[in-house]
């Protein structure tokens, strides 16, 4: 049945734009401890640990983000486990935005000169004392502007939960074309709320860089 | 038993040889100045004092406690040695009495009032009181080096280790840096410094400590091991440095 696109079609995408934003913030959530671990395994002071983040994200970089979608939806199932699009979403989403954001931090980390470390052990600080009162605010200030553009990424490539059948906006402009047949207009509608999201984290993103750059 | 012993003191990064048996002692009140070309060993020695360089052969001490025991606390021993470095090493996000309290309230849970009254004290000692509130990246390098000396002061240190701590600075703020550290010679801290300044060295140090290849090539009382080295290789140091 076709019908044609209307006003209601469009609040219907804006309010699949709220999973689209749900999805973000748990892959962020997800992604963010995860890659926390991996950053802090990465600058570890054993190898073995090092070496452990290191294929962490040597795999996980090196696979895409679908291929986990589909391992953890369909895969699973051969098993016996039903596994609800969220939960998959979730896992995969997680594992992915770990290895990135675990080497973004990695990288803020090392860029903290190792002289910080040592005049914190010389004071009496303990190494996770180091860590807390000096490298990782340092670090912090460093991530800010690489994270928000990761952010922007992941906002992007939440569009992939579309084919395990999360309803999300790029699932929801799917469906729309499919009782409108209008693809042109409707995925036009889709990609200028994805910008309406991710420009003004670019903007951010960039004023930060530039503010933290003048800052050093 | 010496405040700092080191006894037959080895260290190797790979198969270069940077210390190759030394020994020194040095006792509650005195000042030690260590110098000797770059590459010497003079900076690696001072920095096995406080286990920020670990060894492969012999004995460092301190107060007794061996540093170089794998089962010695360093974050302990850390508390009662301070040392001041060439880059000042202040940490940048932090103002200048956050870099002074940090220490002495997260090790020795310092209460924050006392805390900051410790600030204000060991900034006077260096003359920059007035700085409390500013940010390290606000200071020139001379008030920075001084407020490196005020954090290490802060915990109260038995003996203080200077990393070389002018070579750094620009030669106009250098006086205003050696000044402070007369005063801390004057109330009797026990100092061992790496430095090119021979000047001071002769005018504050007890002992004078010539370091060559690895080696403690020769020492003695400050000024009569400056004004007659018994070496060819200190006579040379010497006239290379003081031109």
């Amino acid at each position: 049945m076709i019908r044609e696109l209307s006003f209601i079609d469009v609040l219907y995408l804006i309010a699949a734009t709220r999973w689209t934003l749900a999805l973000t913030a748990i892959a962020f959530l997800g992604g963010g401890l995860v890659g926390l671990a991996i950053a802090l395994l990465r600058v570890s002071a054993w190898a073995p640990l090092r070496w452990l983040g290191a294929v962490y994200v040597l795999v996980v970089q090196g696979t895409p983000l679908l291929a986990w979608l589909f391992v953890f939806f369909f895969g699973l199932s051969i098993f016996g486990f039903t596994v609800s699009p969220w939960i998959a979403a979730a896992a995969s989403y997680s594992i992915y935005a770990g290895a990135f954001l675990g080497e973004i931090w990695r990288g803020c980390l090392q860029a903290i000169p190792r002289t910080q470390w040592e005049a914190g052990a010389s004071l009496g600080l303990g190494l996770t004392q180091q860590l807390r009162y000096i490298i990782v605010p340092q670090a912090l200030r460093l991530a800010i502007p690489p994270t928000v553009g990761f952010l922007v990424q992941l906002i992007k490539n939440t569009s992939l939960a579309a084919v395990i059948g999360f309803i999300e906006l790029t699932r929801e402009g799917q469906l729309t074309t499919a009782t409108t047949f209008r693809p042109f207009t409707v995925y036009l509608i889709v990609a200028a709320i994805y910008f309406a999201l991710c420009f003004p984290l670019t903007q951010v993103s960039r004023r930060l860089e530039r503010r933290l750059h003048v800052a050093r | 038993m010496s405040l700092v012993e080191l006894t037959d003191v080895v260290k190797r990064y790979g198969t270069h040889t940077v210390l190759n048996g030394v020994s020194l002692n040095v006792e509650r009140g005195e000042i030690i100045a260590i110098i000797g070309r770059s590459g010497s060993g003079k900076s690696t020695l001072l920095r096995c004092v406080n286990g920020l360089e670990p060894i492969q052969g012999g004995t460092v001490t301190f107060d007794g406690t061996i540093v170089n025991d794998p089962g010695t606390d360093l974050r302990k021993l850390r508390q009662h040695v301070g040392i001041v470095f060439q880059s000042f090493n202040l940490f940048p996000h932090l103002s200048v009495e956050k870099n002074i309290t940090l220490a002495p309230k997260v090790v020795k849970h310092v209460p924050p009032a006392e805390a900051r009254q410790l600030a204000e004290a060991v900034l006077r000692k260096v003359g920059l009181a007035e700085k409390i509130d500013a940010y390290p990246d606000q200071l020139s390098g001379g008030q920075q080096q001084r407020v490196a000396i005020a954090r290490s002061l802060a915990m109260q240190p038995v003996v203080m280790l200077f990393d070389e701590i002018t070579s750094a600075l620009d030669p106009e703020l250098v006086g205003e840096v050696l000044k402070v550290l007369e005063e801390m010679a004057r109330d009797g801290m026990t100092m061992m410094l790496v430095t090119h300044e021979i000047g001071f060295a002769r005018k504050v140090a007890n002992r004078v400590v010539f370091m060559h290849e690895g080696r403690i090539w020769e020492e003695g009382p400050a000024a009569a091991t400056l004004a007659r080295p018994r070496t060819p290789e200190l006579e040379t140091f010497l006239s290379a440095v003081l031109h």
